[in-house]
């Protein structure tokens, strides 16, 4: 075709690690028209990013190798030409969005600076000069683009002044500088809240609409997909594996790959969605919670006194009856891992009663029997597991620090980690030789060695792929019912929420702004904010779509963090 | 049950094995396939060999002592004498390889001293913070500020100058840069969330700093030993060669250069070979710690 911008053909790339070398892409093909928005899907690990940096030339080599195949980019093989050549078409004829909007940036240098220099050296390339004034005017003109006011405020501060959602702005400015033709995104907004996310793919779009450009857009997730693409290919394990428009592919896909991963997207309206009921119909208050507030004092100056207080709870009251999957929901910041820290009796309260199993928190309760009662599964097995110790010893310790034999504790581990679905042998493991899904099973498993009635689900899911996310969701619910326990969920993905909780609190800037059964809250949501967040959820078909609640900008911006302005 | 959520989906790429080398075996690839490493490891052992075995290598173990042959004094390099003799006719070879046995043994007091303490201080201090923090962390900082053979000296100047007091006043001065070390590494492991998982599981503070948080150290602890081992013994050379550390007749690298000094240039082998002795022992030391340092891929 002659009005492909970017025709990638059969490339084939390979990675030489460790003496041996292993295949990354195979045959790789994708095309980009002019003005078109093209997707390229596929989970971590599946070669995405390297098909990206190879597009943009910061692939590095060694390790990787480029066996074979083009890289056209208006009909020129990039992969051709000399540094110096492909250097021009840089940021002027390919440009990127990078996923995260804070490790992008130079935080030493302002905002102003970084723009500067990144016109002032492509100008260099270019073979062009302009003066300090003239590239002002030109940022604040893309500024302008990127629907960002107080320029000059914003042009004098350091990335770490701005919030998330601006820095993407600005991010996304900086790829627009040099009047690209094709920009290409690595999962921008992947790293901020739903609400950001959907205020960065609505300004993408229409960038898109009114500049002209195309867009090759890499993303993991489905629903985003949908509102990003007129052409999607599917990518797995290094190989397009299905590619057609987005009506067809979201229709009726063909890849046995593509049906797995639609379908392990929570619905989050019509027939697919499970409604979870609690079948313990006693009303227990296992926990209550009443007027919980919690404050951090600020210290600054000097003499680091306290100058101020952050409050991140405020005034809480939860009721959790034995049986429930109690849902936690909220953007980062909002408040929710604070109140289940101090569930865990990690923080003090500043006031306010806790009463979990009619012990009441604040009368120094004994620890040994308290740690019998809740118990914690992190967000990030990489993080919670110590890499140094083996599966054996790391599900040991709570046995060991209330009372086991060494006997006791050997069979004890066996029967945890048959418990959730591990093989025995994997005892003697260290976490990084298991996979994502298995570390957290560990991490499921050491939770559950005391026996506790509670357990605080911190994202469980969220750092693990999609597909296997299913599989840690189906253990929860098994062990739930085994076990007879109580779940609390705290996750920021409302829809895999829907599908798991039967009662959900929403969380909005440390208070409770509605709480009540799963379903009624997304039938009929009462608080703006509840609204503005379910309306930001990105979901695969126009059904959904169009049972969102209905929110316009102004609402929006009421409740939600500004993203254009400091 | 089988939840929704959950279906279609097969266990393959969460039960699936796909390690194809194990974390040693990529270790041990990086450290192989860094040539300075190899012949790091190389001078290392043959150093700790040589010393081991002195009596056995060396061609006449009494120039160890106060042995005295006027015959032969100061004779060049030759094939009796590999390294020529020295002042009073003794086999300089004989006694570089004595040597290495007093220069290891100072690393290995000094280094048997100082690394237990700093790291005890350093994961004392990252893992309490507060107080405790401040308290050893300003402690350390004073100690570091003390120019090192200004301290040396005033030590073996109070106390006799002899390898016992050597070693004390070098231990005195290195526990510091453990400490520092390792309280860094203990901060950074404390935002992890193993350390709060094992509060939660109710484990003792002796249990979250020697076994959680130490075992996360040790790869950094034993390429600073390795990279501190070539400064001891460089420090204690220097030491001996002012006269503070081991005393004659008791052969010390330091002590021999020094010695040898005092004949150059003619005598030109006296104060060279002990020195390149020095060299080869410090270059080996390094290269095994710069090629572990890349192998266990930390920063010191």
């Amino acid at each position: 075709m002659e009005d492909n911008i970017l025709d990638v053909r059969n490339l084939n790339i390979s990675f030489s690690n460790y003496g041996k070398t292993s295949k990354v892409l195979r045959g790789v093909s994708i095309n980009v028209s002019r003005g078109e928005r093209v997707s390229l899907i596929g989970q971590s690990g599946s070669g995405k990013t390297v098909t990206m940096r190879a597009i943009i030339g910061t692939l590095p080599t060694p390790p990787a190798i480029i066996e074979s195949g083009e890289i056209l980019y208006e009909n020129q093989n990039l992969l051709a030409l000399s540094r110096l050549e492909r250097n021009k078409i840089k940021g002027s004829g390919i440009s990127i969005i990078l996923q995260d909007p804070l490790l992008s940036f130079n935080p030493v240098l302002t905002i102003l600076r970084q723009m500067e220099d990144i016109v002032k050296y492509s100008d260099v390339r270019i073979g062009i000069s302009r003066g300090h004034e003239e590239r002002k005017k030109l940022i604040t003109e893309t500024l302008r683009k990127v629907q960002l006011s107080d320029h000059e405020r914003l042009l004098n501060s350091y990335p770490i002044m701005l919030s998330g959602g601006m820095r993407q702005r600005v991010l996304i400015g900086m790829s627009l500088l040099n009047n690209p033709k094709l920009l290409i995104a690595d999962e921008p907004g992947t790293a901020l809240d739903v609400t950001t996310q959907k205020e960065i793919l609505d300004l993408l779009n229409s960038l898109v609409k009114d500049e002209g450009l195309s867009l090759l857009f890499i993303t993991h997730n489905l629903g985003v997909v949908r509102e990003m693409a007129d052409r999607i290919y599917v990518m797995q394990n290094g190989e397009i594996v299905e590619t057609n428009s987005r009506e067809n592919i979201f229709k009726k896909p063909e890849h046995q790959y593509t049906i797995k991963l639609m379908e392990s997207v929570p619905p989050l309206f019509g027939d697919k969605v499970t409604d979870v009921k609690n079948t313990n119909s006693e009303v227990d208050g296992i926990i209550s919670v009443s007027n919980l507030s919690k404050s951090f004092p600020i210290r600054t100056g000097f003499f680091n006194r306290i100058t101020s207080q952050n409050h991140a709870v405020k005034s809480v009251n939860l009721v959790i009856n034995s049986g429930d999957i109690y849902g936690l929901a909220g953007e980062s910041g909002s408040g929710k891992t604070t109140i289940a820290k101090i569930l865990l009796g990690l923080y003090g309260a500043t006031s306010g009663t806790i009463k979990i199993d009619k012990l009441n928190l604040d009368e120094q309760v004994e620890l040994k029997s308290y740690r019998k009662l809740i118990q914690i599964v992190y967000q990030n097995p990489g993080s919670s597991l110590n890499r140094k110790r083996t599966v054996a010893q790391i599900l040991s310790v709570p046995l060991k620090f209330s009372g086991y034999s060494n006997e006791m504790i050997k069979d004890r581990v066996s029967e945890l980690l048959q418990m959730v679905d591990l093989p025995v042998s994997y005892s003697a493991m260290y976490p990084h030789e298991l996979s994502g899904g298995q570390k957290q099973r560990v991490a499921i498993a050491r939770a559950l060695s005391l026996e506790p009635k509670i357990l605080v689900l911190d994202e469980p899911t969220s750092a693990l792929d999609v597909l296997i996310q299913g599989t840690v969701i189906n253990l929860l619910h098994r062990l739930k019912k085994q076990l007879g326990l109580t779940y609390i969920f705290i996750s920021h993905d409302l829809s895999l929420m829907r599908n798991f909780c039967n009662k959900i609190a929403i969380m909005f800037k440390g208070e409770i702004c509605e709480a009540g059964n799963t379903k009624d809250i997304f039938s009929n949501p009462q608080h703006l904010y509840t609204k503005a967040l379910i309306s930001s959820i990105p979901v695969i078909s126009d059904k959904e779509e169009n049972l969102k609640p209905k929110v316009t900008y102004e609402e929006r911006s009421a409740v939600l963090q500004n993203t254009r302005k400091i | 049950m089988n939840h929704p959520l959950g279906t279609n989906i097969s266990g393959e790429d969460d039960m699936g094995q796909h390690r194809s080398l194990t974390s040693s075996q990529m270790a041990w690839f990086r450290f192989r396939s860094n040539p300075s490493s190899i012949i790091g490891a190389f001078i290392v052992f043959s150093v700790i060999f040589v010393a081991i075995f002195a009596p056995l290598i060396a061609p006449s173990p009494q120039s160890a002592g106060s042995f005295v042959d006027f015959m032969n004094r100061h004779s060049p390099p030759s094939r009796d004498f590999w390294f020529g003799t020295d002042n009073v006719g003794r086999d300089i070879f004989t006694r570089v390889v004595f040597g290495y046995r007093v220069s290891l043994g100072l690393v290995v007091g000094v280094l048997g001293f100082a690394v237990p303490f700093g790291v005890f201080l350093g994961l004392l201090a990252g893992y309490f913070g507060n107080w405790t923090e401040f308290v050893i962390m300003r402690f350390t900082d004073i100690m570091l500020a003390i120019p090192p053979l200004a301290m040396a000296l005033a030590i073996t100047a109070v106390l006799s100058p002899n390898l016992i007091n050597a070693m004390i006043a070098i231990t005195m001065l290195w526990w510091t840069w453990h400490t520092r070390l390792i309280y860094r590494i203990v901060k950074a492991q404390m935002n992890e969330d193993y350390v709060e998982a094992a509060r939660v599981a109710g484990a003792s503070h002796f249990h979250i700093m020697f076994r959680e948080l130490l075992p996360n150290c040790i790869s950094a602890i034993s390429v600073k030993i390795s990279l501190d081992a070539g400064f001891v013994i460089l420090f204690g050379a220097a030491l001996s060669f002012l006269g503070l550390g081991v005393q004659p007749p008791t052969p010390d690298l330091g002590t021999m250069v020094s010695t040898g000094s005092e004949y150059l240039p003619e005598y030109w082998w006296e104060a060279l070979m002990p020195g390149l002795a020095i060299l080869y022992a410090i270059l080996g030391f390094n290269l095994l710690g710069d090629g572990l340092r890349d192998m266990m891929d930390v920063e010191v």
